[in-house]
């Protein structure tokens, strides 16, 4: 080429750098934090595959409009491994380096409390998918929003339902974390029968129920709460049981699932209950689609874990719609505050402290290995359908 | 009452001698080398999944999975052994750093190999169950007290009567003494290191199948077994028993006075409060030059 | 001065630059701030592990015992920043001293495994002293230091630059308490007692008394960095305060050197900038730190602050003569 022609053909293709890609779809990278290693690594899976489903269920529909404009998602994951400081640093990444609009995520209320001041500072959006302790929504945080029910309303759900039951004394196993303390001192709050029961913690890791067996045996009560995940979950059932112990089990929504189920047989696991967000065979047609997106995509049952960060990321896009940008984090806050959001767990409704209202259920294992629900009366369902 | 703490006793003999496992194999290593090495745990957990590994994809006979894990662990041990403990010999405070490295570094890499999620390791045993008046426990579970028991003779037996057995003790009495003798004391240096990796795989294997399978299942243990050496006697033997068990059933029967929240804080501080009274622990003798 | 208290200052002002430098890059400063807070109670472990031989496994036992003590004197009974960080390195040290002394009843296995059962212990008051410690979930709404007036100036700590001249300060303070300490004539006892214990006692030195007295001071260090880390984050949590991360402390130290005055920033800034280069790999990055370890106590037991000790060496050789060539 001549230097003529050249400089022809360099400056063509700098002008065609400077005309705007008219229907080149944008990215938008949404932060998410949680925890991928560490303890509580196995939690962590379930709330990845929710933002997962429905980035791909987004992204699959040719991404979502806000101005006229396409926009497909990008999620920017950050492992806090259930640390605080890691939290604090992801979140601060989040806002300065990848400059993301809205964060959602994180497992564990002690890390979530270091990162909600972040996102104050710096008028970023953080919707708690997972974190149950009360106090995070009680510090006047207008930029933090939680989806999940917290411990006080999980409680309150199950303390209405057991009170009916009149079992008494009642016993807990509780982890030794946030999760298992805040449920604890919750329900005994709440429930009279609680308070002659036996309180047994465990550090998580520990495997062996007996000694806590053996207590909750001689306090003679009717009932056992477990308040911990599934995999020592299904540890202490399978040790109740095997130690002959006759009392009504009752667990978290960790024990809801068919994962579950695959760990033990449906004989141990009878008559058990459960506190649920999500009945993943519930008839409700919002329900039954989100369970078979999941079992399509993960070859397994969803979890509640994975439904409530799956509508968390939905109520993000559609508060960015409402607001009409994809980078204000401000208007996106006050588009979420104002937000009637219809989820795969219900309404989506943020009060004035950004908490949300969503059903509590409770559920019960079947002798085939179904759930049938029991609470809310007017959600009563029979085996199969929980 | 009495029923209650007689359950709690039997339930801390059984946690107990899962400590006892990892207590011997750790006594084991000290005895000879005078390192504690506190990766044990890792090999613990790393016997554990290897065990389940063999059982899942090679030999579907427990017995053989947990003979492979215990062949391949020790191997790791004697590598260990040759590789990192051995050129760090009298430097204290390097070995302990040493293995404080090799815990994250193996810890991790089982994570990053098998995944954060608990394995299942199904065995008949432990679904079979044997009632005991009003109590019932697993056959299984009752099986690592027997083994527990079977492994402890044989390892006295083999220390006092053979030939090797008196050459390990030799070398752990005055290591320099040993050398002068003829004793090949590198060679019991490694074999020492490998036949205590292999109890601790033995101890994963023995528990998977009852508690599953997951990273962190040798750290509890680990402590245990170390509370349970210092409580007994560093370097010896009837010492790691006693220690675990005492540990395991202390642990248990608390659990019917006191909050079970600060159930290990209360476990460490019988420990320190029995060794202010008595250094050497239990069983343990005064070494001079040792303070 | 001397070269090397030449570069230090070179390095200070680098530092003290920060903010405006790095004005663009906001997350650049709270990593340096994140590295300021693992470097105190790191300087506190320095003078422990590496001036002192004592190898304590529970050191962020005691910066809980700072962090949580403050919270708790802010929060509920309205201090302010600056007494509260006094009372923090008071009751941290006292706690240090006392538990040392009950510590130093066993030698070298055995003080390393009490220490780790004392670090566990005070985790679990921590974890579960609900009333006071506001437990697992953490204690949330710790503030910010009260910000700084004169005249109608007001210089408030909760924009990130400001918090940084803060975190910088309390560092250089953390150094500066450890020079001196070193170079003292109790530094020089300290030095003799690390390398012959009963040699030391043989010559009159009392022993107990500067085990002990190093003991609490490397514990008022770490309740110091336990404050500026609560601060910082504005919530306490056990989390940041259990045996892992007394391990990381440890790791912090070896891999920066032991007993070198700047090991604990070199050790500080690679395990905070490491995972940021490495962010690809997330077990990984740990596995290649215990890797890192492993290799260091076997090849650099210096750690870095030995490499560049080395090279420093490698690159200016100092005249020898022929006789002391190394």
């Amino acid at each position: 080429m001549t230097s003529i022609t050249s400089l022809f053909a360099a400056s063509a293709l700098a002008l065609c750098a400077w005309l705007p890609a008219a229907h080149a779809q944008t990215k938008v990278q949404i932060g998410i934090v949680t925890a991928l290693t560490g303890p509580m690594a196995a939690p962590g899976v379930f709330q990845m595959n929710g933002f997962k489903l429905a980035a791909e269920e987004i992204n699959a529909a040719g991404g979502f409009t806000v101005g006229g404009r396409k926009y497909s998602i990008d999620l920017k994951v950050y492992d806090t491994r259930a640390n605080p400081s890691e939290g604090a640093t992801a979140m601060q990444r989040l806002a300065t380096v990848d400059k993301v609009p809205v964060v959602l995520g994180e497992l564990s209320s002690g890390v979530a409390a270091a990162i909600a001041p972040i996102a104050q500072d710096f008028a970023l959006p953080f919707i708690l998918t997972v974190p149950t302790g009360p106090n995070l929504t009680e510090q006047n945080n207008p930029f933090l929003f939680r989806v999940n029910a917290n411990n006080h309303q999980l409680n309150v759900a199950l303390a209405d339902f057991l009170t009916k039951q009149a079992w008494s004394p009642i016993s807990f196993i509780a982890w030794n974390n946030d999760a298992g303390r805040g449920g604890v001192s919750g329900i005994k709050e709440l429930l009279p029968a609680a308070k002659d029961g036996y309180v047994g913690y465990f550090n998580v890791g520990e495997v062996d129920f007996s000694s806590h067996i053996a207590n909750v045996r001689n306090s003679k009560s009717q009932a056992v709460m477990l308040f911990m995940d599934e995999e020592p979950g299904s540890l202490a059932i399978k040790q109740i049981r095997d130690a002959g112990l006759k009392v009504h089990l009752v667990g978290t929504l960790a024990m809801g699932s068919d994962r579950f189920l695959k760990r033990l047989d449906a004989q141990k696991l009878e008559g058990m209950l459960q506190y649920n967000a999500f009945p993943p065979n519930a008839d409700v047609p919002r329900i039954k689609k989100f369970s078979q997106l999941y079992k399509a995509k993960f070859g397994e049952e969803a979890h509640g874990f994975s439904a409530q960060s799956y509508d968390g990321l939905m109520v993000a896009v559609a508060a960015m719609q409402a607001a009409g940008t994809v980078s204000d984090g401000k208007a996106i806050r006050d588009a979420l505050a104002k937000i009637n959001h219809t989820g795969v767990i219900g309404t989506i409704k943020f009060d004035a402290k950004g908490q949300a209202n969503p059903q509590v259920y409770v559920t019960q294992w079947c002798a085939n290995g179904s759930r049938r629900i029991l609470y809310p009366d007017a959600a009563k369902a029979g085996c199969g359908a929980g | 009452m009495t029923q209650a703490l007689l359950e709690q006793v039997i339930n801390g003999l059984m946690m107990g001698s899962v400590y006892v496992l990892v207590a011997l194999g750790l006594v084991l290593i000290y005895g000879v080398m005078h390192v504690v090495n506190f990766a044990h745990g890792v090999l613990f957990t790393l016997g554990g999944y290897l065990g389940h590994f063999f059982f899942t994809q090679w030999w579907d006979s427990f017995w053989m999975a947990t003979l492979l894990s215990m062949l391949s662990v020790g191997l790791v041990g004697y590598a260990l052994e040759r590789g990192v403990f051995h050129p760090l010999h009298g430097n204290l405070r390097n070995q302990v750093i040493a293995s404080l490295g090799l815990i994250l570094a193996f810890e991790n890499a089982v994570i990053a190999l098998w995944g954060p999620n608990a394995l299942q390791w199904k065995v008949a045993t432990t679904e079979q169950l044997v009632s005991v008046g009003e109590l019932r426990f697993s056959v299984h579970h009752l099986g690592i007290i027997v083994l527990t028991m079977a492994m402890i003779t044989a390892l006295g037996l083999f220390l006092k009567h053979t030939r090797f057995g008196t050459a390990i003790r030799a070398t752990s009495q005055n290591q320099e003494a040993a050398l002068v003798v003829g004793i090949p004391v590198r060679r019991v240096q490694w074999s020492a290191f490998a036949l205590g990796s292999a109890l601790a795989a033995l101890g994963g294997c023995l528990v998977g199948p009852l508690f599953l399978v997951f990273p962190q299942m040798g750290d509890v243990p680990l402590v245990k077994g170390l509370a349970g050496i210092l409580l007994g006697g560093m370097g010896s033997v009837p010492g790691a028993v006693v220690g675990g068990l005492i540990l395991g059933v202390t642990e248990s029967v608390s659990t019917l006075f006191l909050p079970t929240d600060y159930r290990d804080a209360i476990a460490f501080m019988v420990m320190v409060g029995i060794l202010l009274l008595r250094p050497q622990g239990l069983w343990g003798q005064r070494v001079r030059g040792e303070d | 001065m001397g070269l090397k208290g030449l570069a230090c200052l070179l390095v200070l002002l680098v530092l003290a630059s920060a903010p405006w430098w790095a004005a663009q890059q906001p997350f650049l400063l709270h990593m340096l701030v994140t590295a300021c807070v693992l470097v105190v109670p790191a300087v506190g472990l320095n003078l422990m592990l590496g001036h002192g031989g004592l190898v304590s496994l529970g050191h962020m036992g005691f910066a809980g015992i700072g962090a949580y003590v403050a919270a708790v004197l802010m929060v509920d009974a309205r201090w302010s920043f600056a007494p509260s960080v006094l009372a923090a390195m008071l009751a941290a040290g006292a706690a240090g001293g006392l538990i040392s002394l009950l510590c130093f009843r066993f030698r070298g296995h055995f003080f390393m495994i009490v220490t780790l059962a004392f670090g566990l212990m005070l985790h679990a008051v921590m974890n579960n002293w609900d009333s006071v410690t506001r437990g697992a979930a953490g204690f949330a709404g710790i503030p910010r230091p009260s910000p700084l007036r004169w005249g109608d100036q007001v210089w408030s700590f909760g924009p990130l630059p400001n918090f940084y001249a803060l975190a910088l300060g309390m560092a250089v303070l953390a150094f500066a308490l450890q020079y001196l300490v070193v170079h003292s004539n109790f530094g020089r006892s300290l030095a003799a007692i690390r390398q012959d214990e009963r040699l030391a006692r043989s010559r009159g030195v009392n022993t107990l008394l500067y085990k002990t007295t190093v003991f609490a001071m490397g514990t008022a260090l770490a309740g110091m960095g336990g404050v500026l880390q609560v601060s910082f984050l504005r919530v306490a949590a056990p989390a940041s305060f259990t045996m892992l991360e007394s391990i990381n402390m440890v790791l912090i130290v070896i891999i920066g050197g032991a007993g070198s005055l700047v090991g604990p920033a070199l050790g500080a800034l690679l395990y905070v900038g490491l995972p940021e280069m490495l962010r690809l790999s997330n077990e990984w990055r740990l596995v290649i730190f215990g890797v890192m370890l492993v290799l260091i106590t076997l090849f650099a037991p210096k750690g870095l602050a030995g490499l560049c000790a080395r090279a420093w060496q490698w690159l200016i050789p100092r005249k020898t003569t022929a006789v002391a060539k190394p």
